[in-house]
């Protein structure tokens, strides 16, 4: 059995007076991938948000229960969330390189968090994370091109480098491969795999066949709660509840 | 919510796949009836018309196995539906060679006396009944996605071997009482063998139906009566 690294106890998030999550109590296994699916606006993207603090950028947002890392409450008023987000990454549905050369978009984390000091020691870094990402090989006689001038699926496993640079506990991943072909997915999925090793990742993602192929964990949100949650195999094959059999085998309006 | 598909066109390959099932499973009901009857009565004229139905039979193995690679490929299901495909594939393997078993049945008639006496065949015929009323009962399981009639055929299984067991007995007997009899009993013991391995694939068809409602097999061995035991 897996250690518990996050914990969401009784989780509600409110944006104004419209309710996202009802008491979603949802534990994620450290190095693991949990698969999060539910039809648009169910509350996944609002779920994971929830673990690195993204939604404190949005005024109206109101979170009440516990979420915890490591058995620290993540929505401590006191927690530092530049540290926070150090520990948790996050990769967007859309690669979204910064508009600087790919060496940059990997060594800009690490030195506003004051990691590698000296020039080989950033170096080092991004030569590291971009072997992590399997970009290396690709990119490493043009690391001073810019970032968005790669292909999206190289984009996006620069977007993962850029992630991991910081050395994170945890990864978060929105719909990584959705505007992806379908050789870049693969090798987006070939990479969670190897990335599961360290990291504890949660993925959002519509499309079944990938929670499958790629999670340990899958969980079902359907109009801001939690329906279930079990072993991937079990969920795929032979679910529990009947709101869940109907979204996975497409009987849902 | 509704229990539909959202894709309508999905819906139907589901339906149509069932529907072919269905239809195996009843012609390969006919067939094994035909195959029992003709033995009974030693009806040597419907043989050919038994070997053709086979050919029917295994027509529709291959259009289900056509059906089912369509689905697979074009919608990859999930859950109920995947548990669905996966055992037509099963059942209908099962079915064909249930056929198989009453064909080569039927071809065992050929060498059979006109005057078998009654002793003889009456075994072999409660056997053929049982055989037939397990093949009703499991088809009516998977119809009706019924998990406790899908074993309660599992495990009357035993009954069919014993009775396989005490037909065979009355063969031999038989066999034992004139050797000019050997040549035509040699058959009917095939024949009955051949009931007990339709019980096999009646059995694992059944297995199959368990898994299918419940999406978990069932647990432990079947009862196995005397003849596997011994």
């Amino acid at each position: 059995m897996s250690n518990v690294k996050i914990k969401s106890k009784n989780l509600n998030v409110y944006y104004g007076d419209k309710q996202a999550l009802f008491d979603v109590n949802l534990d994620l296994n450290e190095k693991e991938v949990t698969a999060l699916i539910g039809p648009s606006g169910c509350g996944k993207s609002t779920f994971i948000r929830c673990i690195n603090r993204m939604n404190d950028v949005i005024d109206i947002c109101k979170v009440t229960g516990n979420i915890e890392m490591d058995g620290i409450n993540i929505n401590d008023k006191d927690l530092d969330v530049v540290s926070l987000r150090e520990r948790v990454g996050m990769v967007f549905q859309k690669p979204n390189p910064f508009p600087k050369s790919i060496y940059d978009n990997i060594s800009y984390g690490p030195k506003i968090h004051g990691k590698g000091e000296t020039k080989s020691e950033l170096d080092q870094i991004v030569e590291n994370s971009l072997k992590k990402s399997a970009l290396w090989e690709e990119v490493k006689d043009r690391l001073d091109e810019p970032g968005t001038s790669l292909s999206g699926g190289q984009q996006q496993r620069l977007c993962i480098a850029r992630a991991i640079s910081v050395n994170p506990e945890v990864i978060l991943m929105d719909e990584p491969c959705s505007a992806l072909d379908p050789i870049a997915t693969a090798k987006i999925e070939e990479l969670i795999d190897e990335l599961k090793k360290t990291y504890t990742i949660v993925i959002v993602t519509h499309s079944m066949a990938q929670a499958v192929r790629v999670s340990q964990k899958t969980g079902f949100f359907h109009l801001g709660k939690l329906i279930e949650v079990g072993k991937t195999e079990k969920i795929f094959k032979n679910p529990d509840n009947k709101m869940t059999q109907d979204y996975i085998t497409g009987r849902f309006g | 919510m509704s229990n539909e598909h959202t894709v309508k066109s999905y819906e139907e390959e589901l339906q149509f796949l069932k529907d072919s099932l269905i239809k195996m499973g009843s012609l390969t009901e006919s067939q094994l009836s035909d195959a029992m009857d003709a033995v009974i009565k030693v009806d040597k004229d419907s043989i050919d018309k038994i070997i053709k139905s086979d050919e029917e039979i295994n027509k529709f193995r291959s259009k289900i196995d056509t059906q089912i690679m369509n689905l697979l490929v074009k919608r990859a299901p999930m859950a109920i539906d995947l548990r669905e495909t996966i055992s037509s594939l099963k059942i209908s393997q099962d079915l064909e060679r249930i056929g198989d078993l009453s064909k080569s049945n039927a071809k065992k008639v050929k060498p059979l006396p006109l005057d078998l006496p009654d002793e003889l065949l009456g075994n072999l015929k409660r056997l053929g009944e049982l055989v037939m009323k397990q093949l009703n009962d499991v088809l009516d399981s998977y119809v009706n996605k019924n998990f406790d009639k899908a074993k309660e055929v599992w495990e009357k299984d035993e009954q069919v071997d014993d009775l396989t067991y005490i037909a065979m007995e009355s063969v031999i007997d038989f066999l034992s009482k004139d050797k000019k009899n050997l040549d035509f009993s040699t058959h009917l013991i095939f024949a009955t063998k051949n009931l007990e391995r339709a019980g096999d694939h009646i059995t694992n068809i059944a297995e199959t139906v368990c898994y299918l409602v419940k999406g978990e097999y069932l647990k432990g061995s079947r009862p196995k009566g005397k003849v596997i035991q011994e």
